[in-house]
């Protein structure tokens, strides 16, 4: 449907930027009240979002909107169909909770202002990248949401990590930007255009080969969006940003840009088997991988990272297996419980004065009763405790792997699921219960921010963790929303290996059991918790250095690019840049000026006469030239 | 051809204005005082005013009018400022020679 000038969707894509535009420039003025103007923004684009509900439930083609041509061929809109609307109720909706949050959280800062300025900068970002009706737009969202990214993590810019964190970030983004640049090149020589429309309906006819590389460099760009092996070492580092960063970004929104990328490129994955295959094996890998450092993680929110790369390990494996709608099932229930998560080790992180060793925690359930039942219910969650949210798409996403032919991705996604049961039950009883092991002096007084700011988004976040899920009710409800953009590809006949129940439920049910049964008799009986403190040091002590060193990834990236490219900055320091550069370039260039000098200001004799002469003799030259020449 | 028949060719002109402007040029290059300098100068102006008449006149169109005024404007000014600084190059040692003045002397 092309709707007309002034239009929701425009108003929702543009409101935040004007927040962010509008802090930016009063920043100093608005003061605290930055915040509250921040999140009356993006609540209104929330509710923006909403009013094209109809439109959209209306149309299967979805609304977009014509804004202008940038160069032949290709004219920029904007597009909100089913897909693009699932990521904006979370983009505003989610991204509205966070930014009330974050008016507790960063309630004090140096900058609070600033922080909220990019926080609408990000929301604005997010939505250029979902609602592109083209790919040169969607990379223009793909890159400010790196931009936005970047000062995030970054935000605390006198902490020399967090500035080491933001850059590596950046960096790690750009090479997956690179891939889907490369894809994009060679949409536009395959298809001539390059908007969403033109491409997906030629899909067919494009050459295997080139759809595969098209695919894979798009899927470049969505393993670095999304920290997906082997690019997935910059989203634990990032969460040196604020903990409403973390959230937000590296959590419920950024960082599934790479779901949405393939979803939304189906498409083109449907024409590239091969690719697509990787796609599946990548966030199966990711998925176990993930789960298995959370294992061996102490800081709160690092456990919280690697817990995200393994779900979003999962949503990729489903995208991949050609279960899209599974997989867009997981990210939106994950939006909430790992949301939700972030925000209550937020709460804990702030009472407890910037502490995040859990083994520094411990019988925190009773201080902070509001983080600790909100995260509970996003435990179970995320755990997949049956009727949660996280059952409900954790299944789905495992057993669409089974029922598209995936049985070994299929075992990798339940072993995962044993994993995480295991890494959060043990963070559960070590932050929540037996006796407090930190030091009494982090007690947070509080300011004028009453404490619902902080609270109420996390309970409503809990809330949403324990019932989003339900959307998926009667059975299949997200693959029927979806089936106008996925045209019904991407739900396996039910009846495969036995059925749902048989062939999935109970396998995972009994990983739940399995996981976190054995987190119980470590770290949650009454024997273990009465001797905590001495236990956790013993076992952070024995804990094997493969995992504590990550798998020596960091490692194996520097040795790979970061060591050669310092060889070769050296290089250029020591031999190109004096001998090249200096010598050849700007020393001799000024010497053989001052030899010409020399030579020709024997011209310059002072002599008007000797002027007007030489001026003659040129008039003559010409006439000369034009009369006989030509 | 012209489309005017004029009294005198037009060819004429253009010879009489050639020859001014040589002797004009002449008196820049061979003369050393300024103030021929200057009229030499101005007999080059007048020369190509000459030539925008002669051919405004055989062509019938008034730009060669406007441009001679605009010359007439530019020479004028020219003229002054070329005395001024005549006057300042006479006044440390009451004579002019222009070769004295080589201030630009690379």
């Amino acid at each position: 449907m092309e709707s007309s000038v002034i239009s929701w969707p425009l108003i929702v894509w543009l409101l935040p930027i004007a927040g962010a535009v509008a802090i930016w420039a009063c920043g100093p003025l608005l003061r605290r009240f930055a915040g509250p103007l921040a999140c009356a923004v993006i609540g209104a684009a929330f509710v923006g979002t909403l009013a094209l509900w109809p439109a959209v439930a209306a149309q299967p083609a979805g609304v977009h909107v014509t804004m202008f041509t940038w160069a032949p061929g290709i004219t920029v809109g904007l597009l909100v169909d089913r897909l693009s609307f699932i990521w904006l109720t979370i983009i505003t909706g989610v991204g509205f909770l966070i930014h009330v949050y974050a008016i507790g959280y960063m309630e004090g800062d140096r900058a609070e202002a600033r922080f909220f300025a990019y926080l609408n900068f990000f929301i604005f970002a997010m939505l250029t990248l979902v609602m592109a009706d083209n790919f040169v737009f969607l990379l223009v969202g793909w890159g400010l949401v790196g931009l936005a990214s970047f000062w995030l993590i970054g935000f605390w810019i006198e902490r020399p990590i967090a500035v080491e964190a933001a850059r590596k970030a950046f960096v790690m983004n750009v090479v997956g930007d690179v891939g889907i640049m490369l894809a994009i090149f060679a949409l536009f020589a395959t298809f001539g255009s390059l908007s969403y429309a033109d491409v997906f309906a030629k899909a067919a006819q494009g050459p295997g080969p080139v759809m595969t590389l098209i695919a894979l460099g798009l899927l470049a760009g969505a393993c670095a969006k999304s920290a997906q092996l082997p690019l997935h070492t910059w989203l634990p580092d990032a969460m040196e940003g604020p903990t409403p960063v973390s959230a937000l970004i590296h959590a419920a929104t950024m960082v599934t840009a790479g779901v949405y990328l393939v979803a939304r490129c189906w498409p083109i994955y449907q024409h590239a088997p091969g690719a697509m295959e990787t796609v599946g094996v990548i966030g199966a890998l990711t998925a176990l991988a993930g789960a298995v450092l959370g294992v061996v993680q102490w800081d709160i929110k690092r456990i919280l990272a690697y817990s995200t790369m393994s779900q979003i390990g999962y949503m990729i494996m489903g995208v991949g297996v050609g279960a899209y709608s599974a997989g867009v099932l997981h990210f939106y229930t994950h939006a909430f419980f790992k949301a939700c998560l972030f925000l209550a080790s937020g709460v804990i992180i702030h009472n407890l004065a910037g502490e995040q060793d859990v083994r520094k925690m411990g019988g925190l359930a009773k201080r902070m009763p509001v983080a600790f039942w909100s995260m509970l219910a996003a435990t179970c969650a995320i755990i997949g405790v049956p009727l949660f949210s996280g059952w409900v798409s954790k299944d789905a996403v495992v057993y669409q792997t089974l029922a598209h032919g995936h049985p070994v991705l299929w075992l990798l996604g339940v072993a995962a699921a044993a994993l995480t049961a295991y890494y959060m039950s043990r963070m559960m009883w070590v932050t929540f219960a037996g006796s407090f092991r930190g030091d009494e002096h982090g007690a947070h007084a509080h300011g004028h921010v009453p404490a619902w700011v902080m609270g109420l988004p996390v309970a409503l976040l809990g809330a949403g963790s324990v019932v989003i899920g339900w959307l998926n009710w009667p059975h299949e409800g997200f693959a029927e929303f979806l089936a106008p953009i996925f045209g019904g590809t991407d739900v396996a006949p039910a009846a495969a290996w036995g059925g749902e129940f048989l062939s999935t439920q109970i396998p995972l049910f009994i990983a739940l059991i399995v996981g976190a049964g054995i987190a119980y008799l470590q770290y949650g009986t009454a024997g273990a918790l009465a001797q905590a403190p001495a236990r956790l040091e013993r076992e952070a002590a024995a804990q094997p250095a493969f995992l504590v060193k990550l798998y020596y990834w960091n490692e194996l990236l520097d040795a790979l690019f970061v060591t050669p490219a310092r060889a070769l900055a050296a290089l250029c320091a020591r031999i190109i840049d004096p001998k090249l550069i200096d010598a050849v370039l700007v020393r001799d260039v000024a010497t053989d000026a001052g030899v010409l000098g020399l030579l020709f200001r024997r011209w310059q004799s002072g002599l008007v006469r000797t002027y007007a002469l030489t001026l003659l003799c040129g008039a003559a030259a010409i006439i000369v030239y034009i009369a006989v020449v030509r | 051809m012209v489309p005017v028949q004029m009294s005198v060719d037009p060819n004429a002109y253009a010879a009489l204005s050639a020859l001014m402007f040589f002797i004009g040029v002449l008196g820049v290059v061979l003369r050393r005082n300024p103030l021929i300098t200057l009229m030499s100068i101005e007999l080059m102006w007048n020369a190509a005013n000459l030539s925008f008449m002669a051919y405004s006149r055989a062509w019938l169109n008034n730009a060669g009018h406007i441009f001679t005024f605009l010359v007439i404007t530019v020479a004028a000014a020219e003229a002054a400022i070329g005395l001024a600084i005549v006057v300042i190059l006479f006044r440390p040692r009451a004579q002019s020679n222009v070769d004295d003045a080589m201030l630009l002397k690379g």
